[in-house]
């Protein structure tokens, strides 16, 4: 476990008079754990990609693919790296441990957490771990979101291994690896409304002591042809109609919430002056608001409308501004990636949106707001067939007015893969300000 | 690990003349960041468990009269509380802020005579460099002092060499930053975290900024406290 450990050699230097810097920042590019330190506020210097693979292209493996995207560097817009992990097992979402040194990054087919140190030389991650007990620990396959607590990892899975179905549960590790608790999803009636036990995204207010979870579909659904399970009625009955509130400190759900339609990833304002939270139904394609309802509970409000819903758009993942005035969403089939002005919650208005692809998934947005990453792929037997098939990084630049397209690498004529989930890192902060000390390590 | 060695010693050379005003004026005054909001009810001592998340580590550490001793001495047998702090850490919602909160929970826990002889205060520097038991035990002024139904020891290391083992057992990571040169500067970046240890030497929670809520952690070491009783 010493990839787990402290630089000695960093350490072992004669710092004097050195202040703290502690890093517990409130949100972090506006969608990671309130508890993942190292917020980066200006330029990020690499998005990380982690990357489906594909048999018969490339070495076929999933990776966590690694892009420069520092304008100033000379190899911008390329991939710098790229780190196979040996097979496939349908790579899907990251997430960083709460001092961000580490990516944990989950396998919906194989139920396998991979966790790259990023940390050390973000330019080139190393795999230092591979998790591979999820479902002996807890009955829970599919591990979807990863979401830091100090010194812990919650796990938010999407099936389980008994019928591949969507009930399922949260599963918590400590940093090291080692597998420390589970909670089932609620399938009981809470607060007027019966669970239906899937999951999908978890997201934390602390403020609030509230654990927000929604849910998705089970191994059978996801791992299925998309199109053979529209043609399946039963299938498609199989999809989360809940989220649920859960006391997090007790880690005990307290309500469950109607939102049908699949509620997908949930964003909470981080804004210090909200407490609510916004998701997306893939399903229904509408945006939903969750807020406490004044009488110390919470409540799910219908509050927009995404695209056409008739024409089935299926918005996918979001990103919210730091501020909590805007919301990016992207909708798969159409390719299209929209703003919604969020200052009203209670009635956002798409202002902006432009094709950006031929399927877009992923949308992950800098704190500034200034710079949109997307990418393509949702799921290996989701993707679009043929010539629609694209599989890219793409960078935006925003204005507030347009999307300006800086760079796009084709994950296919690359032979990379499928590329889903994005995570930022940065480069260690050089202080110029500060003086030099003496290094004796250095003699 | 001679260089290390003699890192260590050398940054102490440096640290006594550059640090005599930080230590100066450090007393009871520390800079203290605005706690985080809260706005809930904790749920009660009791209707939750605290889940095992990973053993305290041991490793030997120098006590307040100068001798060596194990750290299992100070996290096993009672409730622990331990901070890895170093003393001239200036950050607000640092170091400080975590005193800060301990001095905050050591009167409540001091109010409640249900809680008393059951719970310990640790704070461990984890800069052997600058940080040796003299300046702990001045760091922690008349809380080192004190003992009564709440302790509270000052703890510091000889070297990063027995410093490192119990690091990483708590997974805490310190790092120096570096100048635009590559060299290291003054600041020590560490992420702040606090252990709650049961009696056996079980981390049963970790809170770090946002979590530095006294009536919260109040909550948790009362919940211990009933699980220590349940099992008697």
């Amino acid at each position: 476990m010493n990839q787990f450990g402290l630089s000695c050699t960093k350490f072992a230097v004669a710092a004097v008079c050195a202040s703290a810097f502690t890093l517990a920042a409130y949100a972090d590019e506006t969608c990671n754990s309130p508890y993942t330190a190292r917020l980066i506020k200006g330029q990020e210097d690499y998005v990380h990609v982690w990357t489906l693979g594909v048999d018969g292209l490339g070495d076929g493996s999933d990776k966590l693919v690694t892009v420069d995207v520092n304008p100033k560097s000379k190899s911008y817009g390329k991939v710098v790296h790229a780190l196979s992990v040996g097979g496939r097992g349908e790579a899907h979402h990251m997430g960083f441990t709460d001092d961000r040194k580490y990516l944990w990054a989950g396998g919906l087919d194989d139920s396998r957490i991979h966790v790259f140190d990023v940390g050390t030389n973000p330019a080139k991650p190393k795999l230092v771990k591979t998790i591979a007990d999820l479902p002996a620990q807890t009955g829970f396959v599919g591990p979807h979101t990863f979401y830091a607590m100090p010194g812990r990892m919650l796990v938010q899975a999407l099936s389980n291994n008994k019928d591949h179905g969507g009930v399922t549960g949260i599963a918590v590790y400590n940093n090291k690896g080692k597998f420390v608790a589970k909670y089932t999803m609620p399938t009981v009636e809470l607060g007027g409304v019966k669970g239906d036990g899937y999951g999908y995204d978890l997201a934390i207010n602390p403020k609030k002591n509230v654990l927000l979870t929604s849910s998705f579909t089970g191994w059978n659904n996801y791992m299925m042809d998309m199109g053979k399970m529209v043609q399946d009625p039963e299938a498609m009955k199989r999809f989360g109609t809940t989220m649920a509130v859960w006391d997090l400190k007790a880690m005990k759900p307290k309500q469950v919430l109607a939102v049908p339609g699949s509620p997908l990833e949930i964003r909470w304002s981080l804004n210090r002056k909200d407490n609510w939270a916004v998701t997306a139904a893939a399903l229904t394609s509408k945006i939903w608001l969750i807020k406490p309802d004044g009488k110390g509970g919470w409540q799910a409000k219908d509050v927009a409308t995404i695209g056409d819903p008739a024409k089935i758009p299926l918005p996918v993942d979001i990103s919210i501004t730091a501020d909590g005035k805007g919301l990016w969403v992207n909708t798969f089939m159409d390719g299209t990636t929209r703003y919604f002005d969020l200052s009203n919650p209670e009635a956002p208005k798409q202002t902006y949106s432009k094709q950006t692809g031929r399927q877009v998934n992923m949308v992950s947005q800098s704190w500034d707001g200034k710079r949109v990453y997307i990418t393509s792929s949702l799921l290996a037997n989701w993707d679009k067939k043929g010539a629609d098939n694209e599989q890219f990084l793409a960078l935006f630049h925003w204005d507030g007015k347009e999307l300006k397209e800086q760079f796009r690498i084709d994950f296919n004529a690359e032979k990379l893969g499928r590329a889903h989930h994005m995570k930022f890192s940065a480069k260690p902060k050089a202080k110029t300000a500060a003086a030099p000390v003496e290094v004796a390590a250095q003699r | 690990m001679s260089a290390l060695r003699s890192a260590t010693g050398l940054g102490l050379a440096a640290l006594l003349a550059l640090c005599a005003a930080a230590h100066a004026s450090r007393g009871e005054q520390r800079p203290v960041a605005e706690r985080p909001a809260m706005d809930y009810v904790p749920p009660p001592a009791g209707s939750y468990t605290l889940n095992v998340i990973q053993p305290a580590p041991d490793g030997r550490v120098v006590a307040a009269d100068g001798r060596f001793r194990p750290l299992s001495a100070y996290t096993r047998g009672r409730i622990t509380l331990l901070s890895l702090i170093y003393t001239y850490c200036t950050e607000p919602t640092g170091c400080a802020f975590a005193y800060e909160t301990e001095v905050e929970l050591k009167r409540r826990i001091i109010a409640d005579k249900t809680l008393h002889d059951r719970v310990r205060f640790v704070s461990l520097s984890f800069d052997p460099v600058n940080d040796d038991y003299r300046s702990m035990q001045a760091y922690g002024g008349r809380n080192a002092r004190a003992g009564g139904p709440l302790p509270w020891f000052f703890l510091a290391t000889r070297n990063v060499t027995e410093l490192r083992p119990i690091l990483e057992g708590f997974d805490q990571e310190i790092e120096l930053e570096r100048d635009a040169g590559g060299r290291p500067t003054r600041t020590i970046s560490h992420m702040l975290k606090l252990f709650l240890i049961d009696r056996d030497g079980m981390v049963r929670e970790i809170y770090s900024t946002a979590f530095l809520l006294p009536e919260a952690m109040l909550n948790d070491i009362k919940t211990l406290v009933m699980e220590e009783d349940a099992r008697r």
